[in-house]
Parts: C-alpha cells; sequence; structure tokens
C-alpha cells in the first residue's frame, strides 16, 4: 500500500538481501554486505543513545566484512575507525578500507604461531589501541547482543515475502545472523529448523580448533552471541566442497557470492531435495568479488586441488569430534554444547 | 453465545445519518465496538521514530449510540457522570465548529450502549467516536475518519481506531495517526470470544504503559511484516500466528489466566490462534472463516471452552458467506 521510495544512504540500500527462488521450494537470501545489518543497527543506536559523539572513535577487531560495514557506515556517520586485523587481511578489502578512511593495524605475522594465535594478539592490540585513546566505542560483534536482534529486519522481509518458512540454512561465525534471523522467524513460526554450516577445526560446534582453509566462518573461540539451542541441525564443510558449491550457485542459478554462500548452499539444496513439501531458505552473506583470484579461478583451484565437482551428500556423524573432513552432518536437536559433548547424538 | 441484542445497531438502521431531519433538531451518531487486537506494540514511523499502535478487531454486532441535543444558550455540555470522555469529546468537537453558521454552544450528550465495559471492547472509543459523529451531524457536517480518530485521541488520550473502518491499518493509538495501511479488509475469519477474567475490571488510563524490551521490539517489526503478509494475501492462518505471538507478548504486562489453554482448544479444532484484549480480559479463538466443516468446529470449540469454565459471549462471523 505503499509507493518504493529511495534510500536514505547506501547503508541502507546495502542491509536488506533480495529472495531469490532457485528450486520449487528453495531460496536464497542473497546480501551484498550481510554485516551491514548488525553495523549499521549497532553504530545507530550508540549514536541515538549518545554513546558515539563526533570524538569517538569507532574500534573493532576484525579482518573480514565486519570492518567494511563499520567502515560504510562511519562513513556516514563521520567518525573515526580503527580496525585491527590479521596480516593476512586481503589486499582489496585493505585499499577499500583505507579508500573509507578507515585506519587498519595489523598484527605481526609471527602471533599466528603464539599461544592464543591471531584472535589473542588482536584483542590485547584492540585493548592497547583503546588505552591510548580519549574516547571510543567497540560494536564487540561476538557478544554484543543487539547483533543478532539487528536481524529482526531480515526475519521481517523473510515472513513478508514468504509467510511460511520451514528451514533457515546459514553459514555461522559470531552466531548473530543464524541466532538472530532464527528466533525472529520463530516468534511467528516455532516450528521453523535452523541448519548451521561449519567448517571443519572450528570450535563453534564443538570440533577441536585448528588451522582452517575456508574463511568467513567458523571460529577458534566460542562467541557469546552463539546460542546452540537455536540449531536442529550443523553441517561441517570442507574448502573444496564449499568452493565447488559456490561456482555450481554460479553456474545454475547466476547467483556471484562469496564461499560461505556455496557452503549454505551446499546444505539447504541437499535438505530441500530431501524435504520437497518444506520451504527452505538460506542466506547468502557476500558476493563473489573478492574471490575472483581463488574460488572464481580453476587454475587458483587446481593448484590447491580443490577441483571437482561437491559431494552430493554429507556423511552423518555421531559426535562432532568425528567429523574429519569432506561434508558430514550431525542432529544437534537444540541442545546446549555441554549437553552435545557429553553425550554425543541424542 | 448470541452477539448479544441488536437493538442499537437496529436503532440507527432505522434513523440513518440524515442531517437535521424533519422535527428533531438533535444530531445522533453510531460507532461499532472491537474484541481487543489483532497485534499491539511499538512500531517505527516513516521517519524511524518508535510509537505505541496497534490493529483492532472490529465488533460491528456491538456499539455505542451517541444522541446530541444542543443549547444554544448554555457553554458546556452535560450528560451523566460516567460519560466524561464521551463529554470532553463533544467539546472538542463543537470547538472545530465554532465558525459554523449557526453553532451549538453547548449541550447534552446520551448514550446507549451496548458494549461491556473495562474488559478492553473499547466502551469508551465507542461513546467517544459516536459522540463526535453526533456533534458533526448536528452541524450537517461529515468530519473524515482520520479527523475523527484525531478528536478521539484527544478527547481520552489513547483511542483504538475503530472510526477508520474502511482499510485495515497499523494505528498509533496514542498519538490519532496511522502509521501504515495494512490492506482492505482482513481475511475472512471466525472469532469465538470469551472473558478470561471475569471479575477484572480493566481502566485502560490506569494500566501503565508496557515497557517493552530490545527483543520484544525486534518480534514487533517481525510481526508487522508478517501481518502485512497475512491481510494482502487473505491468509487467516498467517494472521492467527501473528496474533497469538502478539498475546504472548503481552502476557508479561497484562496476563490473561489460561490463555495457553484456551489457544490449545482452538489448535484442537482447527483453529489458527488466539488473540486478546491487550488492555483488557476478553480472548477470541481464530478459525478461518473458509475452512471446510467451520460451523462443527465452532461447535466443538464452545464446548471445550464451557469445559475450562469459559463462556461464549461473541461470536464474529463474516457478513457475506465466504464461500
Amino acid at each position: 500500500m505503499t509507493i518504493r521510495t529511495s534510500f536514505a544512504d547506501a547503508t541502507e540500500a546495502y542491509q536488506l538481501p533480495r529472495i531469490v527462488q532457485l528450486t520449487p521450494n528453495l531460496y536464497a537470501a542473497c546480501f551484498t554486505l550481510m554485516k551491514m545489518v548488525p553495523a549499521r543497527y549497532i553504530l545507530r543506536k550508540a549514536v541515538a543513545e549518545g554513546q558515539l559523539d563526533p570524538d569517538t572513535v569507532i574500534v573493532e577487531t576484525t579482518s573480514g566484512t565486519f570492518g567494511l560495514a563499520l567502515a560504510m557506515q562511519a562513513a556516514h556517520l563521520q567518525r573515526k575507525v580503527v580496525l585491527v586485523s590479521d596480516p593476512a587481511i586481503d589486499d582489496r578489502l585493505h585499499r577499500r578500507l583505507v579508500d573509507l578512511g578507515a585506519v587498519v593495524e595489523r598484527v605481526p605475522a609471527s602471533a599466528g604461531t603464539e599461544a592464543g594465535g591471531f584472535q589473542a594478539a588482536r584483542l590485547e592490540r584492540l585493548a592497547r589501541v583503546r588505552a591510548e585513546m580519549p574516547a571510543s566505542f567497540c560494536p564487540e560483534q561476538y557478544s554484543n547482543p543487539d547483533n543478532p536482534r539487528s536481524y529482526a529486519s531480515v526475519a521481517e522481509l523473510l515472513l513478508e515475502c514468504l509467510g511460511q518458512i520451514d528451514c533457515l540454512v546459514g553459514p555461522v561465525g559470531s552466531g548473530g545472523s543464524m541466532c538472530g534471523t532464527t528466533t525472529y522467524l520463530r516468534t511467528v513460526l516455532p516450528e521453523c529448523r535452523a541448519i548451521g554450516v561449519d567448517t571443519h577445526a572450528s570450535a563453534l560446534f564443538g570440533q577441536p580448533p585448528g588451522p582452517r582453509e575456508l574463511r568467513g566462518l567458523g571460529m577458534s573461540l566460542l562467541p557469546s552471541n552463539l546460542d546452540h539451542q537455536v540449531f536442529d541441525n550443523v553441517h561441517w564443510c570442507s574448502a573444496s566442497a564449499a568452493y565447488a558449491a559456490t561456482r555450481e550457485l554460479h553456474r545454475r542459478h547466476a547467483l556471484f557470492m562469496g564461499p560461505t554462500s556455496g557452503a549454505a548452499y551446499l546444505a539447504a539444496r541437499w535438505w530441500a531435495q530431501a524435504n520437497p513439501s518444506a520451504v527452505v531458505v538460506t542466506l547468502m552473506p557476500d558476493e563473489g568479488y573478492r574471490y575472483q583470484d581463488t574460488v572464481y579461478d580453476d587454475a587458483w583451484l587446481a593448484t590447491n586441488g580443490h577441483l571437482g565437482d561437491p559431494p552430493v551428500e554429507p556423511t552423518p556423524v555421531d559426535s562432532p569430534g568425528q567429523s574429519g573432513g569432506g561434508w558430514t552432518t550431525f542432529e544437534w536437536s537444540r541442545r546446549q554444547i555441554d549437553e552435545v559433548l557429553a553425550v554425543g547424538t541424542p | 453465545m448470541s452477539a448479544g441484542p441488536a437493538t442499537v445497531h437496529d436503532l440507527v438502521r432505522r434513523r440513518p445519518f440524515d442531517p437535521h431531519p424533519a422535527g428533531f433538531d438533535v444530531g445522533v451518531g453510531y460507532a461499532p465496538s472491537h474484541h481487543g487486537e489483532l497485534l499491539q506494540g511499538m512500531f517505527a514511523d516513516a521517519s524511524g521514530q518508535l510509537r505505541r499502535a496497534l490493529v483492532t478487531l472490529p465488533l460491528p454486532d456491538r456499539g455505542s449510540r451517541a444522541v446530541f441535543s444542543p443549547s444554544h444558550s448554555h457553554w458546556g455540555v452535560v450528560g451523566s457522570p460516567e460519560l466524561t470522555k464521551a463529554r470532553r469529546a463533544a467539546l472538542l468537537t463543537l470547538r472545530e465548529f465554532s465558525t459554523h453558521p449557526s453553532p451549538a454552544k453547548g449541550g447534552q450528550v446520551e448514550i446507549t450502549s451496548n458494549v461491556p465495559r473495562g474488559v478492553g471492547m473499547g466502551s469508551s472509543t465507542s461513546d467517544v467516536t459516536a459522540t463526535i459523529r453526533a456533534v458533526a451531524d448536528y452541524h450537517g457536517v461529515s468530519l473524515s475518519r482520520e479527523e475523527v480518530a484525531r478528536l478521539a485521541v484527544l478527547a481520552e488520550l489513547a483511542s483504538d481506531s475503530i472510526m477508520i473502518d474502511d482499510r485495515v491499518v497499523l494505528f498509533a493509538h496514542r498519538d490519532g495517526m496511522v502509521l501504515e495501511t495494512l490492506g482492505h479488509s482482513l481475511p475472512p475469519l471466525v472469532v469465538i470470544g470469551v472473558d478470561l477474567a471475569p471479575e477484572v475490571h480493566v481502566d485502560t488510563l490506569a494500566l501503565a504503559p508496557a515497557e517493552y524490551d530490545d527483543r520484544e521490539l525486534g518480534a514487533f517489526q517481525v510481526l508487522r511484516g508478517t501481518l502485512r503478509r497475512a491481510v494482502a494475501t487473505s491468509d487467516t492462518a498467517l494472521l492467527g500466528r501473528v496474533a497469538t505471538a502478539s498475546a504472548r507478548i503481552n502476557q508479561r504486562f497484562l496476563p490473561k489466566p489460561q490463555l495457553e489453554d484456551v489457544l490449545a482448544v482452538g489448535l484442537r479444532h482447527g483453529g489458527c490462534g488466539v488473540q486478546v484484549a491487550h488492555s483488557g480480559t476478553v480472548a477470541g479463538l481464530i478459525i478461518d472463516a473458509r475452512s471446510p466443516g467451520v460451523d462443527a468446529a465452532i461447535d466443538r470449540c464452545v464446548t471445550d471452552l464451557a469445559g475450562l469454565g469459559l463462556e461464549v459471549m461473541t461470536l464474529i462471523r463474516p457478513r457475506v458467506s465466504p464461500r
């Protein structure tokens, strides 16, 4: 009953996904930059609550797209941003951040081999950076409850578009998008299932942490924004499987998305095929541009041993620790992580 | 389980809104009541500011009829003492007509109503709206729905949206402002209404406004989008889910005893949810009026509600058979 109008600014234009139908019962929520949802919500709220006056610097530890979203929103708000990142920050992303006026502090490469790894070194550097500033604001995406809350806007859009959603599938990092969106969908649809997509050697769903090739999902630590009791199933996806699925998503549906979207697509497509009467939605967090020289480059894939089609189906496992490699799945059954690790299969 | 005597409605039907009919130097106005809300909470307006707002479930079979008898010599409006809000509404409306060629200075308001009081069925808004319409009727003027809404909120601080009867709106009940038009009409629904606390009388003005937390504010945003779809696609089942979620959020503020038991009765017999008066004691089971066997489902719900000790006091059905 309303006419379409312009967006107030670029961050508003970027925050909501396009809902695209892939098969009769599978839909993709395609974001340009999903992290814009929490970044915009948290920073605008901080301004409204007087926590972000013009002299206050926005600081955060990130080497990914949350930093980009913060820098974009900060450009609108005319606030300074300091981001503490790994030495391995993607060069294209780095150039974009600097162009937006963000200061990017990198911890040394040697930190990667020390206890706690880059994560601990980044947190320590963040604390030092803040100590030198008269006023700073840290959005704390891993623990700020406003991160999951910000996804009410996504749940609103999905329900307005589709009405019925039987299963939501998405990659898990901070836990914000999957826990927030699922929780809000369940205010209307309590029966809605949630499938989290993680990668091997990530601590999020109980695997022993270790080096991981697939980036943008998975963590070495447990973020407090991850509410394990939201999830019905968990899938662990290898880098090879995610990359192959990302390419298939592009070739079959012409959706040019990043590898976490590919991993989510792999699990969502399989579940949607197995449950043809259920409506399935999968979250696709970012686009493919950053990965043109890697995931979208056959020579790079061959050099790194990632050629081949994606696996057809996941291997069910009885406990998170049993999940060795490839593509595996586990019945999480909305349990606490301690409960899962103590028992295994329900 | 009848909808009560339809006398008020009949009276109005017999005497249509006809300014200054021969021999009657009075104004008359009618307003229906409602059966609580389908959704109530806080929602962003076009500028992003959060406002308290609701979506009313209209109840056309009950209402208030106001008769305004003018005085051209005395200022002020008289009426029975319990009609404070209606008298205030008459004064405010008279002020609107001060530049009219022959305005009344004051007058008397009499109300005939079959709306139960203190249960959340909008008896006072019904009185106030009927009064505003009666004063306007006396002056031979038809006020717009939005104008009536503005005057009603001025008269009673918070007013539901029964005067906006040509569409489904999300109405800021303390600002007298439509936040959003959700559609032309509600999906076809049957509502089986009960009073969950007949011994309790709720004074709307004495009730502290609900203090929603951030999680609940997010839920209202989600429910608004869902209701938008339910109205646009005429989806009674989805509407029932929205009403149920809104009723559950409200349990933290004005809890309804037996809400979950009543909901279970409805779900057992093919219903799609429960709605409540967020500042009252009535609740209604929602059934899709198009579902097969709807009459049998109503009977079974009535029987099971009686088993819970609840007597059905309201039955809303679509005026025209949807089939």
